[in-house]
Parts: structure tokens; sequence; C-alpha cells
């Protein structure tokens, strides 16, 4: 049976091609999206949100124009038309850097990333009974310390259907789910303490039954708890450990932004005019996989038609490769690797990462802590910025432990670290033989936010401010 | 009254109407629309212009106290009223809460002047890549080597608000923004600055001279150097005390204080930071980038006296919050259920920046600030992004590798010099702050 929407944005492709766009793609995008927040025993507040919208982008004179309408209709798609091209054709006047995008083989495929259950197949009463559930369990591990309890969760399904000029036509289908618990507990001496934890997928509500308590509500309560017994973390220059999950923040803040192609053009990525130079410790091998299955950044297509595909950043220390768009790829003359990704139809894709992880090593944990005389283990990363322009990034671990003698000792509580970004992967002086990638959540870059996760083994780096609270 | 205002007021009208027959007993409709206009820089050139039109509606419905909330894009009827039955639906699913009493009452006051621009509802794109050339120009006249990048943009968008408790509110905003980014990198050294401005109003948005002081940042953070740890005086400038003061006034969010997860908890009416410390949410500034007559939820906004010589004198609330504590809604709601502080006015001191830096001696400056603190502790470790070492009254050389720590109350009591000078962007007016004895993490 003919999709209406897929005959839309093709014959948009064609109509853009016969007014003169040398280039052009159109996408819709159909979404649905809905979210439970419960707190303090109830259910309180409940979200839903639709949109269905188109958008247009074309390449005229080599200058991009691009536009979108909240309805898919052809009458609304002739309006998008009409406007990405005056935009095109009036920045020829200013613009002055012209476009030119690498021009792959066309695609023409329909996929589905969902998972084994889809938003529907659980009714919204018994979403809210299991999300209800975890609070509870994690109010009954928190005990009478309980100060404050929210639960969540969401999923969102989304068609996407996109058209080229290139031939390329693609409807992806793809289905995500966030669960997330954070509770706030109090110790006897009236000190306060909260913990999150979060698990996200593609796929649907049966995140909501397959994940167990005890890695969730229950977790974020005993996180909480321990803090209560922690102590402030002390300042200075340490020697620390990276728990996989503060491995994740490093490789998707510190590198991974750096290695995005648009910020390599521009001259903003301290990677650029690097590609080749070996910029890390030999033991580091960096990676962004969006093809690993059910994990949050995953996609089969990017938001250009392009298929996604692995791709090594760093390989044992040596920058070999960039993540990139049609247009980057253009300008780096490469193969597009299907890493330009929009945040619904009123974005331009843009080079986005997915999932991006520094591959396992050899040591094993208690020898890289062994001859660590006084150092930080950090654990539970929650999050991290980077000025890819200085090379300088921060991370947020939830909490810490003291290293003494080569064994983990006291617990601390939660603390930053920040640091240059290649002193940094060049003082990585071990790479742990385990591997864990549970970062999911949404980066945010140029007013646009995508699914990603991050992960990777525990690694040791020598000479990393911490930001503690001790002299 | 103009057609699409007509127009509009039917459409939400009738989706109360659907919301109520569907057992809402209380309910709220928004509907609206909006356009942007954005021009983004990359390598000391305009790369390219972007133009975006949109209509939403988003419908509020309250069951025995849970609320369900839903939104469309675009304004078909039929999305607009489906909207309201899936509101309808999920509230339906929550759980009662007899701590919700009701939705604002109409409470009729003028709006505020100035945050409404004809002259930026009527701008082009030409209009606005001329403010990115005026930036580029400058640029290449100030700094032949530079990499400037950025974004000059606009937005500017009308919404009606109708309530079931009979509140009609039609509200217009315009904004007028730039942000410009300077990067300096002469050998292996970098110096990296921006800079902003914004205005509701044209006249209040200076954008196309960002490139100066962006510049003129950039060369100052060339040459950082690491220092050792210790605790030393650190000084805030203007735009790191708008974001500690901004982090300070967001704790005192009433349903944070109710629930119990704010470091603010329980100190309401004690001191809680240095007497020189007096800060006021005032969402009432004429052309003020925060301000408004009345909130998200169409209740009437309240001057709120937050610190007050450092005693913690009230709070903000929304209208859950404000009848479960049986206070007066002081209008800092939104309708997805939070609460935000809005323009914040600093009392000010009676010596200049430059005076206080003078007296310093040795401690750090911190131009730009991202503290994030936790919270529910107050406890931050923060990244000194764009700091300075000062040495003998004066600033020295920017540091990189450098950290600052502590919680936010000891920072709040720390303080011992405000400012005469200030930084004032429309609504607010920042001065600068010095902090006394504060954690410095540092590489040397």
């Amino acid at each position: 049976m003919p999709d209406p929407t897929a005959d839309i944005v093709q014959r948009l492709c064609d109509e853009a091609r016969r007014r003169g766009a040398t280039f052009a793609d159109s996408r819709a995008v159909d979404s649905v999206s809905s979210t439970i927040l419960v707190q303090d025993t109830r259910a309180d507040k409940l979200f839903s949100a639709t949109s269905f919208g188109l958008c247009v982008r074309v390449l005229v004179d080599h200058c991009w124009g691009f536009a979108s309408a909240d309805s898919v209709s052809w009458p609304s798609a002739l309006e998008c038309l009409d406007e990405a091209l005056g935009l095109a054709r009036s920045s020829a006047r200013f613009v002055e850097e012209r476009v030119e995008i690498t021009t792959p083989r066309p695609f023409v495929d329909a996929v589905r990333s969902v998972g084994r259950l889809m938003p529907d197949d659980l009714p919204a009463a018994e979403k809210v009974r299991r999300v209800l559930a975890f609070e509870t369990a994690g109010r009954q591990a928190a005990g009478k310390g309980i100060v404050n309890s929210i639960c969540s969760y969401s999923d969102a399904y989304q068609v996407e259907t996109l058209a080229n000029t290139l031939g390329t036509q693609i409807r992806s289908e793809t289905c995500r789910a966030v669960l997330g618990a954070q509770m706030v507990v109090a110790g006897a001496d009236g000190q306060v303490q909260r913990a999150a934890e979060y698990e996200a997928i593609v796929g649907g509500p049966e995140l909501l039954l397959d994940t167990p308590a005890e890695e969730l509500s229950i977790k974020a309560s005993n996180k909480a708890l321990a803090l209560l017994k922690a102590r402030k973390c002390p300042a200075g220059n340490f020697t620390v450990v990276f728990h996989p999950s503060i491995t994740g923040l490093l490789v998707h803040e510190a590198l991974g932004h750096n290695a995005e192609a648009d910020a390599v053009w521009s001259g903003q990525s301290l990677l650029e005019g690097r590609l080749g130079e070996q910029l890390a410790a030999t033991g580091v091998t960096i990676i962004d996989d969006p093809t690993i299955p059910g994990a949050y950044g995953s996609y089969k297509y990017d938001s250009e038609g392009t298929p996604a595909v692995r791709r090594v950043i760093i390989d044992h220390g040596r920058l070999v490769g960039f993540l990139h768009s049609l247009e980057t790829a253009g300008k780096f003359a490469v193969a597009p690797n299907g890493a330009a990704r929009a945040d619904g139809y009123e974005s331009k894709p843009i080079v986005r990462m997915s999932n991006t992880f520094m591959e396992r090593g050899t040591v094993p944990f208690a020898d890289m802590i062994a001859d660590i005389d006084r150092g930080i283990y950090l654990e539970d990363g929650h999050w991290g910025y980077v000025f890819v322009q200085k090379g300088q990034f921060i991370c947020y671990a939830g909490q810490a432990h003291l290293i003494e003698r080569g064994r983990i000792t006291e617990p601390l509580r939660d603390v930053s670290i920040s640091s240059m970004t290649l002193d940094t992967l060049t003082n990585i002086d071990a790479v742990g033989d385990d591997f864990e990638m549970d970062m999911p959540g949404m980066c945010g870059k140029e007013g646009q936010r995508a699914p990603t996760d991050a992960g990777g083994p525990h690694v040791r780096v020598r000479d990393i401010v911490v930001g503690g609270h001790e002299a | 009254m103009s057609d699409q205002h007509n127009q509009y007021e039917n459409l939400a009208d009738r989706a109360l109407r659907a919301a109520l027959d569907l057992g809402a007993q209380w309910a709220d409709v928004a509907v609206g629309h909006g356009h942007d206009i954005g021009v983004t820089l990359e390598k000391t050139a305009v790369k390219e212009a972007d133009s975006s039109r949109g209509q939403s509606a988003s419908v509020r419905v309250f069951i025995d106290g849970a609320m369900g909330y839903a939104t469309c894009g675009g304004l078909d009827e039929d999305r607009v009223l489906a909207a309201a039955r899936r509101a309808a639906g999920m509230a339906r699913e929550g759980t009662p809460d007899p701590d919700f009493h009701d939705l604002p009452d109409p409470d009729p006051a003028p709006e505020i002047d100035g945050l409404f621009d004809p002259a930026i509802d009527a701008m082009t794109v030409d209009d606005v890549v001329a403010i990115a050339a005026a930036n580029l120009s400058l640029a290449r006249e100030l700094e032949k080597s530079v990499n400037l990048s950025g974004q000059i943009g606009l937005s500017s968008g009308a919404s009606l608000l109708v309530t079931s408790t009979g509140l009609r509110l039609w509200r217009q905003r315009t904004m007028l923004e730039g942000e410009i980014e300077a990067l300096i990198a002469p050998g292996d050294d970098k110096g990296f600055y921006y800079d902003f401005d914004s205005g509701r109003m044209k006249d209040d948005c200076h954008a196309e001279s960002l490139a100066r002081s962006a510049i003129e940042g950039a060369r100052r953070m060339l040459g950082a150097r690491r220092i050792p740890s210790g605790r030393m005086s650190v000084i805030l400038g203007p735009l790191a005390t708008y974001d500690f003061l901004s982090d300070l006034a967001s704790s005192a969010n009433a349903e944070s204080l109710q629930r119990g997860r704010s470091y603010l908890c329980g100190k309401i009416g004690t001191k809680v930071a240095s007497p020189l410390l007096s800060v006021t949410d005032d969402a009432l500034v004429p052309r003020g980038l925060y301000s408004g007559a009345f909130d998200g939820e169409g209740a009437r906004r309240r001057r709120v006296a937050i610190f007050e010589r450092g005693l913690f004198a009230a709070q903000l609330h929304n209208s859950y919050t404000a009848a479960k504590a049986h206070q007066p809604n002081t209008g800092h709601g939104s309708r997805s259920g939070g609460i935000s502080p809005t323009n914040l006015q600093v009392a000010l001191g009676e010596r200049t920046a430059e005076e206080i830096i003078r007296d310093t001696g040795d401690g750090l400056y911190l131009a730009i600030s991202q503290f994030s603190p936790n919270p529910t502790t107050g406890d931050l470790s923060a990244s000194v992004d764009f700091g300075f070492r000062i040495q003998g009254g004066e600033l020295a050389y920017p540091v990189e590798s450098t950290m600052i720590s502590g919680n936010m109350l000891d920072l709040a009591a720390a303080v011992d010099a405000v400012s005469s000078d200030f930084r004032e962007e429309p609504g607010s007016r920042m001065p600068t702050l010095r902090l006394r004895d504060i954690q410095i993490s540092g590489s040397e």
C-alpha cells in the first residue's frame, strides 16, 4: 500500500531539483511520547506529546536553505520548499564558503529499531502501577530516612520518512524508553543526600517489566544511604581510577565532541590537523558505534539516509578518524559514516555521537590500584561538559572512594574532576580488562538533543585535578 | 481583537470544553505560534541562515489533583481535541492528590511594558545577517588571526491561555539575541572567550559589537598557567555572580523546599548568607528578559525579596505549592509544574569592582562560571573555565586545570564585598562579589 508521507517527501525532492536545487532532502517525522512521574507515593504528573511535521533542505548555488512545517500535506510542503529555496538563494549573497557534499550511492530501505513491546502494548494504568512499585521498593530500601522519592518512565515512538535527490528513500521506526529513580535520604544527624539511577534502551515498555528494582530505585536508595557515611573528597592533583561510567564521560565529553568533523572543519576542535598523530597512550582505542543492538544511542540510518557504521576514532593511541555528515565527508574527501542526526523535523541534521566507548585493555582492577599509594577511585558518572576550543573538560562523579596503599578504603562524596583532553589521554597508564557501557542520556549540541550512550573499562590516569573540599 | 486572536480563542474554548466534558475538574489550554530566524557564523564568516515557523497547543487536565498534560504540534482542530482527550486520559490514571487546591482565578493587571517589539517581529533574514556582518567586520579590523563563530537570532511569538477558572490571557513576546565566540591560537597557545547580549526590545540588544569583547577576552586568556591548591579569596565577576545567585535563587523553589530536596530546607527566616547579600526576584521590570505580569499558569507575578541582608526571607511559589503551604502564590509557576526564578536584582555595595580587586591582593577571579551545585546538599565542585590569578591587586594571568569547591551556603556566607558597578542585562543587574577563604584545587 503506498505511503502518502513517503510520496510527499519524494515529490518534494523532485520538485526541489526541478526548481534548481543541486541537492535536496526532505524528512517527515511523526512522533508520540508519554511520561509518567511518580513522586512521594503519588503519580501526580503524566505527560503526553505528539507532533507530525516535515522539513526540506536544499542546496542551491552551494548554499543551504532549510525550512520546516508542522503539518504534512502537499500545500504545506510546497510552502516549505519556497521558503528553503528563498533562504538558499538569498544566502548566496553573504555565505563565503561554498558547500560541497559527498554523493554516496542511494539507499532504499525500511527499518525498525523497536523492542519486544510497543508503547501501547502496556496500558497506561499498568505503566503507572509499575512505576509506583519501583518507587515503593526504593522507599522501603531507604527506610525511615526517606525524604523525597521520584521515579519516572518515558517512552517515545517515532517514524522518520526521508528521501533525497540521490534516490535515497528510508523509513525508520524507532522506539526508545527511559526509566529513572532519584532518592533523597536523611541521616540521624540531619544530613541529607540524594542519588539517582537510570536505565534506557532502544525498545519499549519491556524496560518496566525487565528491570529489577535492585538495579534502579533500590540501588539509588543504597547509593544515597552510602553517601551519608561518606566524607568530603580531598582536593588537589591525584592519580585517579575511573569507573567505566567516568571513562564513558571522558570519551564522550573530552574526546568525542572534538572528533565531530564539523568542529574539526571549523577550527574549533583541538584535533584539527592532527589526523594520524599519536595523541593518546598506546593502550587507548576509542570507538563510536551506532550499530550495537538495543543500546540507547543506536540507529540504523542517520537523518541523511546514510547507513550507520562503527567508527574508530582513536586506534591504539593514534587519531584515525572523525564522525561525518554528507557535508563534512565532502569537505574532508572521505566516505560519509552516518553520524548526521536531527532532533525532530524542526532541526537540520548535524554531526553527533552515538554509543561512544573505550575498548577493554588487559589490566585487572586489583593490579590497577595495587601500586597507588594515595589516589581517588571515581564512580557513578553523572554529567560533564567540554570546551572543545580550549581542550578542557569536566566530569562529575556521584560518589568516590579513597585509594590508600593499593586498597580501596574510605567512601567519599560527589566530586568533579577537570583536565585538558590531550594531557588526560596521554596520562592513561592502565586500561582495565573489564567493560561496561551504561551511561544512557541525551547529549545537547546547538540546541538539539540526541540519545547517546558511553562507557568502557576501568582506566587509571596520572595527574588529574580533583575538585575536592578538603586540603 | 485580531482574527488570529479570535481563531485561537475559539479553538482553545473547544478544547477546554472537551476536557471538562471528559471529567476534568480543572483545566487550561494554551494555543500559540512562533517564528525564529537564526544566522550562524563559522571561521569568521557567515555559514548559513535558517528560518522556522510553528504552531502548537497544550492542554492541562486535573482530576482529583492528578495532572494530565498533553501537547501537539500544529493547530488542526482534530489534533488539539485529541490532545484534550489524551490529557484527560492521563489525568484519570494519576493518583489523587489532596494537596492540589485549584488553578489561578482571573486577577487582571496590565502587561509589563517592553516585552514585544514590532521592530524585532518585522526583522528579516537580511537584518539578522547585517548584525552578524557587523561582528565580522569588527573582528577583521581588531584581530586578523581570530576564528570567530557564534549565532545571531530572533524569536517572535504569541499565545493565548484560557482556563476553567475563566482566565483569558493573550501574550506576545519578542527576543533578539547573539552569542559570539572568539578563538585565537598563536603557536600551541589558545585563547578562547565568548560574550552575549539579548533583549526583548531591539534597542536593548547590542549584538553587533559582541566581537570586540569576545576578542579582548580571548587575548586575555592566552598564556594560561597551572596554580597550586590552597584557600584564597575568590572574586566573581558579574557573569559568575549571575550563575552563583541564580543557583541560590533556584533553591528557594517552594516545591523543592516542601519535598525536602533543597539545601535551603528548614532555613527560611534564618541567616544563610553574608549580611551584604540582598537578592530580589523581580518579574515586573519593564523590558526584562524574564518579565511578565503573569506566570505560565496565569497567576499574577509578585516581587519576592528572597534574601534580605543574608536572611532567607521568602520562597518562590506556583499555585500548587502556595495552596499546600497556605501562602500567597508568588507567580513563579510554569504549566508543566515547575517553579523558576525570573529577573534578579542585587543590592549594590560602595566600592567599584576595580577597587575590590586592588584591595584583594592575591586570589582568583572568575569571569564566567558554571557551578552546577548538588541541589540537595549545596556542595559544589566546579571547573574554573574562565579564571585569572589575582596577584598584587591585579589580574595577573589566566589559569588552567583549576577547580573551585565548597558549599553554596558557605560561599554565600563568605561574601565580604559587593561592588557598586554592575553588568546590566534587561531586568537584572549583576555586581562583582568577593568571597573570602575558598578552597581552590590546582595542579602546579
